[in-house]
């Protein structure tokens, strides 16, 4: 066969069969006996054809069947039924038959076409299904023995022409069926599929097998009968006949095979069934670690799997909240009971071993309400829930009325109770990450508004040259500056630091934002308005908390700084090249609400000359830490002032940014990091404090 | 993170709270147990002694004013003492030395409040 052809054979199948059919039908009724060699071979090849084709057109049916093996077989023993029923009718009208067809002609050979199509079917058919069968659970791809099994059905059923006569029996016939028969029986024990059928479809099998043992039998013992129907089919094909028979054969072979297979599987069958429901539990709790997030869900899903792997009554999970332990689910036992029966078992020492523990005939007593309960457990099993060598929880499973644990049971227990603290785990750390995403996400938020709360720009004007810096720790920060446009010639500068870092500080932070926001449009004084500022605070400050700030305002047209100091870093003051330190009495805001505070705030004025330079920073400035612990200091802030109060206070800050951040050499910020620096531009008489 | 410790000891009626290495954030809460405790046996004549202490943030600050106003209520203080000068500069800023009072060492600190037993 070229190519083309077989393809065309593949793809059309039904229309190919049916020609090939309509030429055998057309061939037997031009040559209903005949006999010429060449028309004899010329109809037997017509004949392959038409089984070949019937066969690979069944093969369509049989494939969609795989799954079921049974069906498979039990369509096959029908289809013997029927070919059954054929010959014994054929028998009981031996002698009526032979004399009418023998006249008639025509009628013996219609009746003979619609005889032997139906053997060829149900040959074509059968044979099919147990290629199926064999092919079934196959790991291999090639299959020699049953492609050299195949080729000799074909050599025996052209061999069938060879005449056969009791003086000249046909040798060659003989020894192809005899080598068939042995291939056959090689081919017979591919009988994988049986293993993975349930009990009950082992038991269907048995007694399947066996009727269809008996049909294939009779059938194959029949052939070689005398009978109308047989002589019948010789005539219209003696290699159909004969394929007919290798076919029964193998049936039967095969049959007899599966029967006893089934019959050896059987006492195996139960505990088969138990590991297939066990590894399909494994796989759905596998499934689930990968699908299911929802922490409840999932120990729900656990406790029911975990009765179906070990067959108990009963199951139900704890898991660790806090030092405590919490009942997450329970499968078929109330949740009251369960919780008691757990804290019993607590109090007898069980849990404290986090070791897997199993008790044949256990008792438990339990108090609920006024109501004394006692179990009585078969089987009791207690697993934890160990997740890198860390128990998570405990899985308890319970029998109640059946027999004890097997070993095998208990050791699925086990299995099932790591991967359930497996998937567990997981639901429990993707339930947490959500939640630290949601908070990051709230964390931006702060930050985005804490920037802007910060002045995104620095005030501009001829007589003063400001710059300002602020770098949080975390994503917010207690820091906090700003400056208030109070007339056209006074500006107010603040600087900040509330106790304590991140959200808590942040929200001081911006409390203190809205007072001074206020306060500074009233109240002139820096010390005045310091003093407002503590009383304000006292009303929202907790005990702990305290904040430093120094308040100050510049008068452009005087050039003086007034400023007041609550606790906070001293004021460095830069002029011709020297710093000096200002430190002018005053208390954080929030040590103490009482007269105390008032009292000891000073404030103090500051005649500024052309190139001063004031600088405002927080204790992150001095205190920035390299990997040693050394600190940053007012020695190194001092230093940078005094190189560099000549230039711009832009170029002033990047000095002091870049000295931090070369000194701590990556060593994470451990606090907010704040400074405000200005200088003074404009030309005035006096100088120095008052 | 740098090891933070403290402790107790007893000096006659005034309890003395030893405290070393970094007090910070992290650390503060161990303080504030000492404190606790001191509340809980009605002990309210605190001296901390600040020999060890290398390093204090401002929620260590935090925990002595969280305290001290439940002292001075009940007849005590919390009083400071052995402070090294990098520390109590930091005291100084803050203008604790005006609502509490520091003394060079332990001893004065103890005498301090026998003196205001006999008064």
């Amino acid at each position: 066969m070229n190519l083309p052809f077989a393809k065309l054979i593949v793809s059309k199948k039904l229309e190919s069969t049916i020609l090939v059919v309509l030429l055998v039908i057309v061939f037997k009724f031009i040559f209903p006996t005949t006999e010429s060699w060449a028309a004899k071979i010329f109809g037997e090849l017509l004949v392959f054809f038409a089984l070949l084709l019937s066969t690979i057109y069944a093969a369509k049916f049989t494939a969609l069947r795989k799954d079921n093996p049974i069906s498979l077989l039990i369509n096959s023993g029908i289809l013997n039924a029927v070919v059954f029923f054929l010959i014994a009718l054929s028998s009981t009208l031996f002698d009526v038959l032979p004399k009418l067809s023998s006249s008639i002609t025509l009628i013996y050979t219609i009746i003979s076409l619609l005889v032997s199509f139906t053997f060829m079917l149900s040959v074509g058919y059968i044979f099919s299904s147990l290629r199926e069968l064999y092919i079934l659970k196959q790991k291999k791809e090639t299959h020699k023995s049953y492609d050299s099994m195949v080729t000799f059905f074909i050599l025996s059923f052209f061999a069938a022409l060879i005449p056969d006569t009791e003086s000249n029996p046909n040798f060659v016939g003989l020894t192809l069926f005899v080598v068939s028969i042995l291939l056959i029986v090689v081919n017979s024990f591919r009988v994988s599929w049986i293993a993975f059928l349930s009990k009950k479809q082992k038991l269907s099998l048995l007694f399947i097998s066996t009727l269809l043992a008996v049909l294939f039998g009779l059938n194959f013992a029949l052939s070689f009968d005398e009978s109308f129907i047989n002589q019948m089919l010789v005539n219209f094909s003696p290699g159909l006949h004969i394929v007919f028979r290798i076919v029964m054969i193998y049936g039967t072979i095969y049959s007899s095979i599966i029967f006893f297979t089934a019959l050896f599987h059987l006492p195996t069958a139960e505990a088969f069934d138990k590991k297939v429901a066990e590894a399909s539990s494994l796989k759905s709790l596998s499934k689930l670690i990968t699908t299911v997030f929802d922490f409840k869900e999932l120990a729900d899903t656990i406790t029911g799997l975990t009765n179906e792997v070990s067959n108990s009554d009963s199951s139900w999970l704890v898991t660790k909240s806090g030092d405590e332990w919490e009942l997450s689910s329970v499968s078929n036992i109330g949740f009251v009971e369960a919780d008691e029966i757990t804290k019993v078992l607590h109090q007898e020492g069980i849990l404290k071993k986090e070791e897997y523990i199993t008790y044949n005939k256990k008792k438990v007593k339990v108090q609920i309400k006024n109501d004394i309960r006692k179990f009585e457990f078969q089987a009791l099993a207690v697993s934890p829930l160990k997740v890198h060598n860390n128990n998570k929880g405990f899985l308890f499973a319970v029998r109640r009325y059946n027999l004890p644990f097997e070993e095998d049971e208990k050791k699925s227990i086990q299995a099932f109770a790591d991967y359930a603290a497996v998937a567990l785990e997981n639901a429990k750390l993707i339930e947490e990450s959500i939640e630290k995403e949601r908070l990051k996400s709230e964390l931006n938020v702060a930050r985005d508004i804490q920037y802007k709360i910060i002045p995104s720009q620095t005030p501009s004007c001829k007589e003063l040259d400001i710059a300002a810096h602020f770098i949080p720790a975390f994503e917010v920060g207690g820091d906090y500056y700003d400056f208030f446009q109070l007339t056209e010639e006074k500006l107010g500068i603040v600087i900040a630091d509330v106790s304590g870092k991140g959200i808590g500080a942040a929200f001081i932070m911006a409390e203190i934002k809205g007072i001074f926001e206020s306060l500074t449009r009233m109240i002139e004084s820096p010390r005045d308005l310091l003093i407002k500022v503590n009383q304000i605070l006292s009303r929202t400050l907790d005990k702990k908390t305290f904040v430093t700030a120094i308040y100050g305002v510049v008068d452009k047209s005087k050039g003086v700084f007034k400023f007041a100091r609550a606790g906070h870093m001293p004021v460095y003051f830069c002029r011709n090249g020297g710093t000096k330190q200002l430190i002018p009495n005053g208390i954080g805001l929030g040590l103490n609400f009482q007269e105390t505070f008032d009292d000891t705030l000073e404030e103090v004025e500051l005649q500024l000359n052309e190139n001063d330079v004031v600088a405002l920073y927080t204790d992150g400035v001095t205190e920035a830490k390299n990997i040693h612990y050394d600190e940053f200091d007012f020695k190194r802030l001092e230093e940078t002032l005094k190189d560099c109060a000549q230039y711009s206070s832009e170029y002033l800050k990047n000095k002091i940014i870049n000295k931090i951040s070369t000194f701590v050499q990556g060593n994470s910020q451990y606090d907010d990091i704040t400074f405000v620096l200005f200088k003074w531009t404009s030309n005035n008489k006096s100088s120095g404090v008052n | 993170m740098a090891d933070f410790n403290v402790s107790t000891r007893g000096v006659g009626s005034v309890k003395v709270i030893d405290v070393k290495g970094y007090l910070d954030a992290h650390t503060a809460p161990d303080l504030e147990r000492e404190f606790n405790k001191l509340i809980d046996e009605n002990d309210f004549k605190v001296v901390v002694n600040f020999d060890e202490l290398k390093y204090i943030s401002s929620a260590g600050l935090g925990v002595f004013m969280a305290y001290v106003e439940t002292m001075r209520e009940n007849s005590g203080d919390i009083k400071f003492s052995n402070m090294q000068d990098d520390v109590y500069n930091i005291f100084d800023l803050l203008g604790f030395p005006v609502l509490y009072e520091f003394f060079k060492d332990e001893s004065a600190a103890i005498q301090k409040f026998d003196e205001s037993k006999l008064d």
